[in-house]
């Protein structure tokens, strides 16, 4: 094949990464698209290996090669997880694009990221010399700056689905269909008997990286919703600072506002 | 030794012996003149380059040939000798639902799907399905209803 190869076994794709000065091809959505670099492509579509939908206890392995459309279809797909990923583009997009791949774009308007960001998931990365597993929070280091060695392939996402019900999700967009998102807003919230045990949030499309403070959110956890509630001022001021919106289609300002009303809204759906 | 990229192309085995990097879109206009294949934004954003791929549908834009190796693909041109395509295409004209007809092969082919997955869709399942196929004329409501009246007439067929 000119310019091209397609492994069909994961070993077989690490060797010809390690080998190549290859560009990786999993749904093809984002590549396909706007300037294109040369050179080959390989094709991640037949390996097996990345498909993968397992339960091992609270974590969920997801391979990074599954299609929204497949994860959408699949009853182990947390529901968080499932109506972010069918607010995405459309069937024909959703068809192809991966959740890899939407990690790998590097981009903080990826709508699973955000999922994966709030969930604290981590990302299992391979080469020929071996595995590692690091946060998803480690693995973005700016816009389009990723910590993925020339050798290594994204394989698995491990998604801890312990507190992801129940959960507060918005995406603002300028449609329904197509749209990318002008912000999102992802909160978790679990409170057993009036004390909050795990609070989570993060922010899309705001800076270069989706936002997850959770140093902040700690503000929260271990206490009592009244307690939460005589915070409230503080932790809403500390996001507030450390909310600083890139400019972009939509102004900062407006961007800055929606994500203190979603925050605000997130509370007072949990009581505070 | 390298060799070519192995498909189907609306039925028949087809080797594509060029670069696996080139867009299907491309390949199938201009190499395979199947120009039912409608070119439109070039980025995912109208749906009316869409093919089937292994029976989904896809924006053939965002498609690299490398991909389709050992896949089936579908464009309308194969479609239209389907008796599922008959059924479509009358409950189409039935209604008026095409105009200048550029979105209709994807429209078509996204009508296809919808009745694939769902042969008794709701009005929201349709409009989801087509969720991704622009049309500037209709207003959609004709196509809507075309889909609709397919899913009747067609029963058995999906």
């Amino acid at each position: 094949m000119v310019n091209g190869f397609v492994p069909t076994s994961l070993e077989e794709a690490l060797k010809i990464r390690a080998a190549n000065d290859v560009i990786p091809y999993a749904g093809g959505t984002d590549l396909m698209i706007g300037e294109r670099r040369e050179g080959a492509y390989l094709f991640l579509n037949r390996v097996p290996e990345l498909k993968i939908v397992k339960r091992e206890g609270d974590v969920l392995r997801l391979g990074a090669g599954c299609t929204f459309s497949e994860l959408i279809e699949h009853p182990e797909t947390p529901a968080l997880l499932k109506e972010a990923l069918q607010r995405i583009a459309a069937p024909a997009i959703r068809n192809e694009a991966t959740i890899g791949g939407n990690i790998a774009n590097g981009s903080a308007k990826a709508d699973s990221a955000l999922i994966f960001f709030v969930a604290d998931a981590k990302l299992k990365l391979a080469s020929t010399a071996g595995e590692r597993v690091i946060p998803i929070k480690a693995f973005y280091l700016g816009r389009k700056k990723l910590d993925l060695r020339p050798n290594e392939l994204i394989t698995e996402i491990l998604l801890p689905t312990k507190w992801l019900t129940p959960y507060y999700y918005q995406k603002v967009g300028a449609r329904k269909a197509l749209a990318i998102s002008r912000l999102s807003f992802a909160g978790l919230m679990h409170i057993e008997n009036g004390v909050i045990e795990h609070c989570a949030t993060a922010f899309g499309a705001v800076s270069a990286v989706v936002l997850r403070r959770d140093d902040i959110d700690a503000m929260l956890v271990g206490k009592t919703v009244e307690q939460a509630k005589q915070i409230r001022g503080e932790y809403l001021a500390a996001y507030r600072q450390a909310i600083d919106p890139i400019k972009g289609r939509v102004s900062s300002e407006y961007r800055k506002m929606v994500c203190m009303n979603l925050l605000e809204d997130f509370l007072e759906a949990n009581g505070i | 030794m390298r060799q070519g990229i192995v498909f189907q192309l609306n039925g028949e085995e087809t080797v594509y012996e060029g670069s696996a990097t080139d867009r299907l879109l491309d390949v199938l206009r201009e190499e395979y003149r199947l120009t039912g294949v409608k070119c439109g934004c070039k980025e995912g954003e109208c749906g009316s380059c869409s093919v089937l791929i292994d029976d989904k549908l896809v924006n053939s834009c965002m498609v690299a040939m490398g991909r389709v190796q050992g896949s089936s693909v579908v464009t309308i041109e194969g479609f239209s000798k389907t008796e599922r395509f008959k059924v479509l295409d009358a409950a189409y004209a039935s209604v008026s639902a095409v105009q200048c007809g550029y979105c209709i092969p994807g429209m078509i082919l996204a009508s296809n799907c919808i009745l694939s997955k769902n042969p008794t869709p709701t009005e929201a399942d349709i409009r989801e399905g087509i969720s991704g196929n622009l049309c500037r004329c209709t207003g959609y409501n004709a196509i809507v209803k075309a889909i609709q009246i397919a899913a009747k007439e067609g029963e058995g067929l999906w």
